[in-house]
Order: structure tokens, then sequence, then C-alpha cells
């Protein structure tokens, strides 16, 4: 008898712990910094006014809303999938931006050129060395 | 039998079918994107972002094998997408940057070109300039140097004039000593030049001597001839005219008389025909020796009759005799009639013989 309370006590302490274990998972909160983040930093960089990027931006948000509505309904899996195209989004918003930057930077550089050999009567055309 | 084998057809065809999956919309933009990303120039302009969406799309496709409908695969396709996307804005933004760093270049290869040229010009600027100042420099050395040079000869002239200065009298007595010498120079010169001038002007007129001297002598033994000649003429012609007339040289010449009987009727101023062959010999002679010389024909009478009619008759006879040796050739213009009448008798009129030579007409030929 004696033998069987020790057996019974062992699986009792095992079932606790797992049991433990497994409500600690099952409440743990949901990982949206990365997600949180890079909307943040598209956000930063002005996404939100370039068009092209401004719709990526938009998608982060709601993916980055579904997912905690996926995580209040319990389901941690998908709604951490769904963060992973919240991240996605927010960080090509923030890289289409970065190429609007660049494309207009390029054209003030490639515009300040022309006009200074025309500020100084130089031929338009250069050839290239 | 017939039963079981189409059960086994509808089994196989049901397995056939759950292999044969639909391919999600994500998977199949993802294909897609990926496809168009590595055609373009991200391969080459950023290769690891498109690996990264490669392995993206790897692990899409591995949950798509697994699990062809879970949500995983769907959002693993969804990602992978986005990673193709990212890879070809990330290109794009290399070669916006390869653009302005090519035209940032340009600008400052422009800048070099510019710098280039304002130094050209600011050289050839300072060239000119140098050249400017240069030449103005020159100009104020000279304008300084004639300023000295004048301010040199001032003072040397002021030095000269006052008789002051060594050095303007040591170059006052230097000119003067040099122009002493060259005076003596030009003296000695001019002598030696006189000298033969003078030698060459001895024997030129010595020369000329000699010519005029023989030129004299055959002038004078011309003229001497001439004269011979004209003697020889005179003589002979006097010799004529003393056939025809009394001839007779008296101071106031060479004076021919002809009897007035012979020339002329009693009281008439008519020529006798006797009288013009005379007066025409007498007009030959003269025209032949003596045509040159000025006649002065005298006319005379004798005492009878008053002196009036006398001088009047002398008159019209020695005009008349005029007239008659101009009408032979001799020139009128030498040829003066002057009426003497009775005051100047060569005989004693109380005889008829004296009376006779008293009428007469005297042509006097003038020396």
């Amino acid at each position: 008898m004696r033998h069987v309370s020790k057996i019974g006590i062992m699986v009792f302490a095992v079932a606790v712990v797992a049991a433990a274990i497994a409500t600690g998972c099952k409440s743990a909160p949901l990982r949206t910094e990365s997600a949180t983040s890079g909307i943040r930093a598209a956000e930063e960089v002005g996404a939100s006014k370039i068009p092209s990027a401004s719709v990526y931006l938009q998608l982060a948000k709601e993916e980055l809303e579904h997912a905690r509505v996926l995580a209040a309904k319990g389901k941690k899996d998908e709604a951490a999938s769904m963060l992973t195209r919240a991240e996605a989004d927010a960080e090509l918003a923030v890289t289409l931006s970065h190429e609007q930057t660049e494309k207009t930077e390029a054209g003030k550089a490639i515009e300040r050129a022309r006009q200074l050999r025309k500020d100084n009567q130089l031929p338009m055309e250069r050839s290239n060395p | 039998m017939k039963l079981i084998n189409y059960i086994m057809l509808i089994a196989c065809a049901g397995l056939l079918g759950g292999c044969a999956a639909k391919v999600p919309t994500e998977l199949a933009n993802a294909r897609q994107a990926y496809q168009r990303a590595s055609a373009g120039p991200a391969a080459q302009l950023v290769p690891a972002e498109l690996h990264k969406a490669q392995e993206a799309l790897n692990r899409a496709e591995g949950s798509f094998k697994y699990d062809p409908k879970s949500y995983q695969t769907k959002d693993l396709a969804y990602v992978a997408e986005r990673k193709a996307i990212m890879a070809e804005a990330l290109a794009s933004v290399a070669s916006e940057k390869g653009s302005a760093a090519q035209a940032n270049k340009e600008y400052q290869a422009t800048q070099g070109e510019i710098m280039k040229r304002t130094e050209e010009d600011l050289a050839r600027t300072q060239t000119e300039k140098s050249e400017a100042a240069t030449a103005a420099a020159a100009d104020k050395l000279a304008v300084e140097q004639q300023a000295r040079l004048d301010a040199e000869k001032r003072a040397t002239e002021a030095a000269t004039a006052a008789g002051e200065g060594k050095l303007a009298t040591e170059q006052q007595a230097r000119l003067e000593s040099e122009r002493r010498a060259a005076d003596a120079a030009a003296a000695a010169a001019a002598d030696k030049l006189a000298v033969e001038q003078q030698a060459r002007l001895d024997s030129d007129k010595r020369a000329a001597d000699a010519t005029a001297a023989a030129t004299a002598a055959e002038k004078l033994s011309v003229e001497q001839q001439g004269r011979r000649d004209a003697e020889k003429q005179l003589a002979d012609a006097q010799a004529a005219l003393a056939k025809v007339a009394v001839v007779k040289e008296e101071p106031r010449g060479l004076v021919i008389t002809l009897s007035g009987s012979v020339v002329f009727a009693s009281n008439k101023a008519t020529l006798l025909p006797e009288a013009q062959s005379r007066l025409s010999q007498v007009a030959e002679t003269l025209m032949s020796t003596n045509k040159n010389r000025k006649l002065v024909v005298e006319g005379h009478t004798d005492s009878q009759g008053s002196a009036a009619f006398n001088m009047e008759l002398s008159q019209r006879r020695a005009e008349a005799v005029r007239s008659y040796l101009i009408s032979r050739g001799y020139p009128a213009e030498l040829i003066e009639a002057r009426g003497i009448g009775k005051v100047r008798p060569i005989a004693d009129n109380a005889s008829s013989e004296g009376r006779a030579n008293n009428r007469r007409v005297e042509i006097i030929v003038e020396r």
C-alpha cells in the first residue's frame, strides 16, 4: 500500500507539473515587438506619404491587429504566423520608402550636374571615361 | 468482382486528386514575384536579398508539400512574395544610388573642369596684368631715364654756360680741342683741296690760255687779214671815188666832195644826168665799204644871192643827194641832209672859178 502510494504521488506530481507547463504555454503573451517596431520604422521614414509604401504599411497594421485577434481567440500559432506577414509588410514599406527617397535624390543629383554645366556654358553630353 | 474493381478505381482517383492539391494564391504570387525578381537587376545588384527571397520561397514550397492548405503554407508564401518584391526594391535603390553617384561624379568632374578653366583664365589674366605692369614699369623707367638725361643735360648746359663744373669745362675743352683739331684737319684738307684745285685750275688755265692764245692768234691773224682786206678794199674804193669826186680825210671823217656845177644846174636842186652817174658810183662804193656808217650830206653855195635863198637851196640840194643815195639802197636812217648855205666857202667867191668850187655837195662818211 505504501509502495502504491509513492508511485501515485510521483504520477500526481508529474501530472501537476505537466499541467502547469501546459497552462503556462497556453497563457504566454503574443510577441508583437518585431512587427510593432517595423511599423514604427515605416511610419518614421514617411511611408504613409508614399503611395507605393503606404499600402504595405496599412497591410502590416491590419495583420498585426489580426494577429492580436487570433491570439485573443487562443490561436497562438496562427497569430504568430500572421505576425510574420505584418513584419514582412512593414519591412517592405520601409524599403519602398527608401527606394523613393533614393529616386528623388538621384534625380536631384542629375539635375544639379546638368544645371552646373548649363550655367557654365559647357557641353551637356559628357563622354564616359 | 466488378464492384471491387470499381471501388479501387474510385479510391485511386481519390488518391490522385488528393496528391494534386490546389496551389494557394499566395504561393502562386510568390513564385511569380521571385521569377520576376531573379530575371531583373536584383541578381547582380542585390544577390543576397534575392537569395533570402529564394530561401523564403523554398520554405513555402516545403510547407506546401507537407500541408498544402495550412495557414503556415499561405503565410510562408506571403512572406516569400514580400521578400522577392523587397529584393526588387533594393535593386532599384542600388541602381538609384549608382545614378546619384554617377551624377555626383560628373558634378565633381564639371567642378574640376570649371576650376581648371578658371585657373587658366586667372593665369591668363595675371599674365596680361603682369605684361601690362611690365610695360607700365618700362614706360615709367623710360620716363625717369629721360627725365634724368634731361636733368643731366640741363646741368651740363648750366655748368657750361656759367663756366662752372670741372666736368663741363673738361668736356667743353675736349670739345673745343676736338673742334679745333677737326677745324685744323678740315683746314688742312681744304688747303690740300685748294692746292689741288688751284693746281688743277692752273693747269686748266694754262691749257685755256694756250687755247685762248692760239685762238687769239688765229683771230688776230684773221682780223689782220680782214683789216688788210678792208684797207685794200677801202683803198680801192677811195681810188674809185677819186675818179668821180674829190676824196679827203679830215677830222670829221672821209669827205667826198662833188662839184656843184657838175651836180646841179645854176639855182636848181635837180640832179644832172652826169651827177646821177657819179652819185651812182659813189653810192656803190659806199654800199660796198661803208654801208653801216652814218653819212652827212651837206649842201654849199657861193656868196651870190641872199643867205636865206642859199640856205634853202643848199638844203634842197642836200636832200636831193640824200634821196638819190637812198634810192640806190643806202639805209635812209644813216643819211642826214644839211643845208649849209654860203657860210663855209672853200674858195674865193670873187672869181668865177672860186664860186664854182664853192658850189658843191660834201658827203662826209663819219668814223
